[in-house]
């Protein structure tokens, strides 16, 4: 998984932003959100390797708190065409 | 620039992709940059367009346009500070000297880069090399689905050139964009022109009101769409919104500037507009500048155009234009902030 072509990441304070910049939408993303994009951004893999790789940085108490929110999360990115295989 | 538009914000289970809007309409107070940067590269234009609100034309280049090092200075400091998306345009953005070597600096570095052009030099050659830049999108201005009116708005034009450009982007496979600006000689063609674009390969089409500023106080008289011709205009676009769904999106912004301009003064786009000289403006429709890249920083700039949002200067201009419209003929005035 990667993100789609024409969409953009970049890091901000309050978390992040991806730009669609064919259809030059914003979307504004919250930390958490923007550290499951950035795993997508810099290793790929499926959602399965984005949570284990969260979860090793992390120090959750739930992992399958990450894991199901690295799903929705990406589904959601999946629905609005924002990542592609 | 596109129509501005806000879709729903996701569920609120997910970790928030948060609420959604077009590129101008991402607000600029909590974000660390611009997120998009129009940048007129050089006022030097090989048309004279009736509707220009750049006044461009030949021989129009600003004596101080910035120098090939002061460029290339600007484009890595955009790219040093994340700036993910940046349009050329002019005058003919083409014509600028540097013009390739530019597009490579921005697309090697990983940005999202348009072309907005009058379609003349779009050769084989040139939409070849556009392509192996792989910039994101070439729009094209068609001000007419014939030659006639065309050549009339763009004085100088050639409408079949142009075209003949559009057909050689597309054979380059250069994704392709047009843009019209409505005039009364020329409004009763837009669903004509909505439909060549799609013929021509574009997959966006953008439109929406002439503005009262530049070459066009000079010519409004020829210019001058009436409310309820735009009414009809406007309709026609809704037809073809309806008609191209899912193959070409029709982009139309229907609101007054004014309207425009009092939703920015609450809600400023992170979008700076620089001019050939390197000086900043805050938004196009207002003659206000809040940095110099030849003096100062992005980050500076930056810094500024968010506080220069809120000086009270900017208000009592849009206040002064709801009372007297024509005020647009003063936005190259620039007033510095």
């Amino acid at each position: 998984m990667r993100l789609a072509k024409f969409v953009k990441f970049r890091e901000e304070k309050f978390g992040g932003v991806l730009f669609e910049t064919k259809s030059e939408k914003v979307f504004t993303l919250s930390t958490s959100a923007a550290a499951i994009v950035r795993e997508i951004n810099v290793g790929g893999g499926d959602e399965a390797a984005i949570t284990s790789r969260l979860q090793s940085q992390f120090d959750a108490r739930d992992g399958q708190a990450i894991e199901r929110e690295v799903r929705a999360f990406v589904a959601d990115l999946r629905q609005r065409g924002l990542v592609e295989d | 620039m596109s129509a501005a538009g806000t879709e729903a914000a996701a569920d609120a289970a997910t970790p928030a992709v948060g609420p959604v809007s077009s590129a101008p309409g991402a607000e600029a107070d909590d974000l660390a940059a611009p997120l998009y940067v129009a940048w007129q590269i050089t006022n030097e234009c090989n048309l004279a367009c009736l509707h220009c609100i750049e006044e461009s034309g030949p021989g129009k280049a600003f004596p101080d346009e910035l120098d090939p090092a002061q460029v290339f200075s600007v484009i890595d400091q955009l790219m040093d500070n994340d700036v993910p998306y940046l349009s050329f345009s002019g005058g003919e953005p083409m014509l600028h000297p540097q013009f390739f070597a530019m597009v490579e600096r921005v697309t090697s570095r990983g940005a999202e880069l348009k072309i907005e052009t009058n379609g003349h030099y779009l050769t084989r050659d040139n939409c070849a090399r556009l392509k192996e830049l792989e910039v994101k999108a070439v729009q094209v201005s068609l001000d007419g689905a014939v030659a006639a009116s065309f050549n009339r708005m763009r004085v100088r034009g050639d409408f079949d050139l142009a075209v003949q450009g559009l057909r050689n982007l597309r054979e380059a496979g250069v994704p392709v964009e047009i843009n019209f600006s409505p005039a009364k000689f020329n409004m009763n063609e837009i669903g004509a022109a909505v439909d060549l674009a799609y013929d021509l390969g574009a997959y966006s089409f953008y439109t929406g009101r002439t503005m009262y500023t530049g070459n066009a106080v000079k010519a409004w008289r020829h210019l001058q769409i009436e409310d309820d011709e735009y009414e009809r205009f406007f309709d026609t676009l809704r037809q073809k919104v309806d008609e191209y769904r899912g193959r070409m999106r029709v982009y139309f912004h229907e609101a007054g500037l004014l309207e425009e301009l009092r939703y920015r003064l609450k809600h400023p786009a992170a979008l700076i507009i620089v001019l050939p000289n390197g000086l900043v403006k805050l938004i196009n429709a207002l003659p206000f500048v809040c940095g110099d890249f030849r003096k100062q920083t992005l980050t500076e700039i930056w810094a500024n155009f968010r506080h220069a949002w809120r000086d009270p200067r900017v208000a009592a201009f849009v206040d002064e234009l709801a009372a007297d419209p024509g005020r647009t003929r003063t936005l190259h005035q620039w007033v510095h902030l």
